[in-house]
């Protein structure tokens, strides 16, 4: 009985060391995004870094605002990723149902095409497609992000492994109480799939608040551009503004680990088990 | 039409409504996202694979030139290292990406304190913006003596400075090393929505029957996760076949040079699509790109077939 | 299962065929339909107080869309176009902001087609507009230059290493020379004389070791160069006799050599520390510890306005002069860069387009160039004295004349191949300064290389 305890506090001291060296390793670089953004732009890349006892430039936090217009970048950027999270959540999903739990002709074919496309490098197609989309009259407008963004492969492969996770019998029992396929999705799997769902909005989240080339290729107004356009602003032809990057850089990530902590609170077990029991 | 009545009917010509009827269900579920998919992206997919055997520059004319572009990439040294570095790349960073998120999610899908803040942190690297976190790692993995880690491998294994992205023995290293950094925690997180599928009775029923957590891991997390595996893996293959930013970030440096010994596939479509306008040689590059991937897929494909028959 | 296979192939052969005549049928329909759209939209932002100003005053308002990079940064934009508009208060010129990094890919992928509604494009560099040649979309000039009596003498002959089959596509607006900054403060703390005007590259070598300092702790480079084939590579043509894109590079050996024994000797910074660390040469220069660095013009009005603004303290005491020559050239020959505007044979108003290149690219834009320290193409005396008596700018008699040449080579001539041969140069560069290869080496894969691209 001792030995057992004494097992287990060392053990649970492992798992801390653990994760706190691995939590040091994952937190430097931001210590260092954090000491970079109060820094001049000549002084960051000095060796050896120095980490603290130089006088904090709070200038770099002001002048992001006013260099380029990062208020408006930041709008669309929020537009923007709304739009495309809801979008891709709704289209996903309801589609990846299909694929898992229902029986149709054609539907491994179509699966995999969905996601051999994934394989091919948008670089490759990038072209036709901007010429195409050009032709619809979407060029330098928010719906052409939102069209490219709100359809992807990926969003449907994820949502149709995770509905194969949860047993066929919960929908053949709604199926024999006269349930439509329509109420099967709704009232069992979308309440199922809360961990899934999560994982999809933070991820598609992320990516559209990170997208880079989309944006820089389709949006070319100022007044329309997003953030990722902007933080790239600060390197110029003829200067990198590495403390001005650093500073936008920080306060880019505010809103995407807000969400982030928000979401996580569904990773939670037994959600699918105590629905099988119910 | 009810379930109930369904199971009576014995015609065939009732089946083949009854079949139909399912299948239109079934394309009403996948119509949104595939109407919006075909137009916009698998259009122009099969527009992009038309072109590999074609000569275009995005604005002349289309030339049909057969197999040329291929036969020119094949003889190409540049894409053949780009194809090797790929490879080489992918062999390292998938299966070492998927332990580490795996036994990272499993971890943290356990009651310890803090653990939101080590779910979060673990994520951390992958929402941060590239240019920041390429610029701070190159920071702290610089060539010169004096450097943060450099120090370190020095004081604690006397192993002396390396040069890391700047020297091609060492380059391709850093970036595997990087890459798993930055992504383990997407995959982290795809595990950890995964482990709440898990029925947690199969622990208990495990439990009762004496097994150890080792036991619990191979006989009921491994199988109970091997949808999300697939997943993981499939995404995984084919994110570090398109490897790019993360290499034109580490490697490329000040000057944005990449040589052959750093040289990824998408790179190289890249440098054919936007610096040389070659966009037949860059989709014929992509469809070789396409057939490895789409070749790993079926594979695991029927694997995932196997396992949901058994 | 076939069904849904040929109703895909439908679908997409659709999409094919809409996109696919894009490169082909005439493009009247949508020409007209993006220019109303941008009309629309232009109108619905602030231009259209001034538009409905225009339009009162009688003239038929026109929008011109000029591409162009960094458009909050580059100083000059705005006042080109406010002196343009005094002139003709019926255009208003809307600055379109491509970025900077990846300017000619967004502006080639814009260009293609035939969609493009931009009248004017800037050319940030010669394989961008070699791309842009060959792709077809530039309106040759060469007619209209005629017609106009542009006499191209003005560009000190700078344009005809971009003529392409006897036709010219661009006009250069800016053209940055390359120099030798120094921070005289290193000299004077070391007790050396500074560069001089007329220097050999021994002799810059020479004063280069001079003032380095090797002690830990306190280093002083004698020389910066930045990552850049361009600083070492280049210093091989400017004796007129090599090309960069001939096809044999022996004449670079001895630049590698000099350079590679600088930084074996500590005399300059580690290229593949510079390279990772991407350490930008503006702040090398700024810590106050370099003596001497290769680098273009455009550097001037970085280096006056950040010591204005009080972010550069320890490079406040700098001077230049003219690039080193080898043995037997005269002084005063260096390496160029153009800046150019260029007229897409899509451009939805071709005369007034052309009428704000002639303006930009001529002595009036020249002016407001000098004005803003920036220069201008066309260059003569009084621009040079504009630019030398500008506020920050090094007062001693050297300096002034350091702006002064006798002959300009293009970092990159215009060649078919410039962009598959700057993929090889670079290259093997990167491999001799990371010592991963011999020079003589990597000089053998250049001739190869480069050989095996021309043919």
């Amino acid at each position: 009985m001792k030995s057992k305890s004494t097992n287990e506090t060392i053990g649970k001291t492992l798992v801390y060391t653990v994760l706190i060296v691995f939590a040091a390793i994952m937190l430097i670089p931001f210590i260092w995004m954090i000491t970079a953004s109060l820094k001049f732009n000549k002084d960051i890349f000095v060796i050896p870094y120095q980490w603290f006892g130089y006088e904090p430039q709070w200038r770099n936090y002001l002048d992001i605002w006013t260099k380029i217009p990062l208020l408006t970048f930041t709008k669309n950027t929020v537009k923007l990723t709304l739009i495309v999270t809801f979008f891709q959540l709704l289209t996903s999903s309801f589609a990846a149902y299909a694929f898992a739990k229902l029986r149709f002709r054609g539907r491994d074919f179509l699966f995999l095409a969905y996601v051999a496309t994934i394989a091919i490098p948008w670089q490759s197609y990038m072209v036709p497609q901007f010429l195409f989309m050009r032709r619809l009259g979407l060029a330098d407008t928010h719906l052409s992000i939102i069209i490219l963004q709100a359809f992807t492969a990926f969003g449907v492969f994820m949502m149709r492994q995770f509905y194969e996770g949860i047993p066929d019998s919960l929908c053949e029992a709604a199926r024999i109480d006269g349930m439509s396929e329509y109420q099967i999705y709704l009232s069992i799997m979308l309440p199922l799939s809360k961990p899934a769902l999560s994982t999809l909005t933070i991820f598609t989240f992320v990516n559209t608040w990170n997208d880079f080339l989309g944006p820089l290729i389709y949006l070319t107004s100022e007044s329309k551009k997003t953030l990722q356009i902007g933080l790239k602003m600060f390197i110029s032809q003829y200067s990198a503004e590495y403390g001005l990057i650093m500073a936008a850089s920080c306060i880019s990530l505010i809103p995407v680990v807000i969400v982030f902590l928000m979401l996580q609170k569904y990773f939670v077990a037994g959600i699918a088990s105590s629905g099988v029991k119910g | 039409m009810t379930a109930a009545t369904t199971v009576k009917t014995t015609s065939v010509e009732e089946a083949n409504r009854r079949k139909l009827k399912q299948a239109l269900v079934a394309y009403s579920f996948i119509a949104p996202n595939f109407i919006g998919f075909a137009i916009f992206t698998l259009g122009p997919i099969i527009l992009a694979m038309i072109m590999a055997f074609m000569e275009w520059d995005g604005s002349n004319p289309w030339k049909f030139v057969g197999i040329q572009n291929f036969v020119t990439i094949f003889s190409d040294d540049r894409f053949l290292a780009s194809l090797k570095n790929t490879v080489i790349y992918s062999i390292f960073t998938v299966p070492l990406t998927l332990m580490i998120a795996l036994g990272l999610a499993i971890l943290l899908n356990q009651k310890i304190k803090g653990r939101n803040f080590f779910r979060t942190v673990t994520f951390f690297p992958y929402v941060a913006s590239l240019v920041a976190v390429a610029a701070v790692w190159n920071m702290l993995f610089t060539p010169a003596k004096g450097g943060v880690i450099n120090q370190l491998l020095l004081n604690l294994f006397h192993i002396p400075a390396l040069k890391w992205a700047a020297s091609p023995k060492t380059v391709l290293m850093t970036i595997i090393m990087f890459s798993i950094w930055k992504n383990m925690g997407y995959y982290m997180v795809i595990y950890l929505a995964g482990l709440q599928n898990i029925n947690t009775e199969l622990y208990e029923a495990a439990g009762l029957d004496g097994a150890n957590v080792w036991q619990k891991f191979k006989y009921v997390t491994v199988p109970q996760l091997k949808p999300t595996t697939f997943f993981v893996i499939i995404m995984l293959t084919i994110n570090c076949f398109k490897v790019y930013d993360i290499v034109y970030m580490l490697a490329g440096g000040s000057n944005g040079v990449i040589n052959k010994s750093a040289i990824v596939l998408v790179y190289y479509i890249y440098e054919e699509a936007f610096r040389n306008w070659n966009l037949g040689i860059a989709s014929a590059g992509s469809l070789v790109l396409f057939a490895i991937v789409l070749a790993i897929t079926i594979i695991q494909f029927s694997g995932e077939k196997n396992y949901a028959n058994d | 299962m076939k069904k849904i296979v040929s109703s895909v192939l439908v679908a997409s052969l659709a999409a094919t065929s809409l996109a696919a005549c894009g490169g082909s049928s005439t493009p009247k329909e949508t020409a007209a339909a993006t220019t109303a759209a941008a009309a629309a939209e232009t109108k619905a932002q602030e231009e259209k107080a001034t538009e409905a100003a225009t339009e009162a005053a009688g003239g038929d308002a026109v929008t011109l869309k000029w591409a162009l990079w960094d458009a909050s940064s580059i100083t000059y934009y705005q006042p080109l176009i406010d002196a343009y508009k005094a002139d003709h208060p019926n255009v208003n010129i809307e600055m379109v902001d491509l970025g900077s990094t990846d300017y000619s890919t967004v502006l080639g992928t814009q260009l293609s087609g035939s969609g493009s509604d931009f009248d004017v494009v800037t050319i940030k560099d010669v394989p961008g507009y070699m791309t842009l040649v060959n792709k077809g979309v530039l309106e040759p000039l060469n007619d209209k230059i005629k017609e106009a009596g542009i006499d191209l003498q003005q560009y000190g002959g700078i344009t005809d290493q971009v003529t392409i089959n006897d036709n010219l596509y661009e006009l250069p607006f800016r053209s940055d020379i390359w120099v030798l900054y120094y921070n005289k403060d290193v000299f004077d703390k070391a007790g050396v004389d500074y560069p001089t005007n007329d220097m050999t590259w021994e002799q810059y070598d020479e004063l280069a070791r001079k003032v380095t300092d090797t002690t830990p702790g306190s280093e002083v480079y004698g020389a910066h160069y930045h990552t850049w084939r361009s600083t070492i590579q280049l210093d091989g043509i400017l004796d007129g006799k090599n090309t960069i894109v001939g096809g044999n590079y022996d004449f670079t050996k001895p630049y590698y050599e000099m350079v590679l024994k600088q930084q074996q000797d500590g005399v300059c910074m580690d290229y593949a520390t510079l390279k990772t660390q991407g350490l930008h040469y503006s702040d090398a220069f700024a810590q106050g510890n370099v003596a001497m660095m290769n680098m273009g013009s455009w550097f001037i009005s970085t280096l006056i306005n950040k010591i204005k603004s009080g972010e550069y303290t320890d490079c406040t005491n700098w001077g230049m002069v003219k690039y080193p020559h080898a043995e037997g050239v005269e002084a005063g020959s260096t390496l160029a860069t153009i800046t150019a505007l260029a007229l897409p044979t899509t451009a939805p108003h071709k005369d007034e387009a052309w009428d704000f290149i002639k303006f930009v690219t001529g002595e009036k834009g020249a002016q407001v160039l000098a004005d803003t320290g920036n220069i201008p193409a066309m260059t003569n005396d009084s621009i040079v004295s504009a630019i030398a008596s500008m506020e920050g700018f090094p007062q001693d008699e050297t300096s002034k004349e350091a702006l002064v040449t006798t002959h300009t080579y293009l970092e990159m001539p215009a060649n078919d191949k410039s962009s598959e041969i700057e993929t090889v140069l670079n290259e093997q560069h990167d491999l001799i300064m990371t010592e991963s290869s011999t020079i003589d080496e990597a000089v053998q894969a250049m001739n190869e290389g480069v050989q095996a691209i021309i043919g």
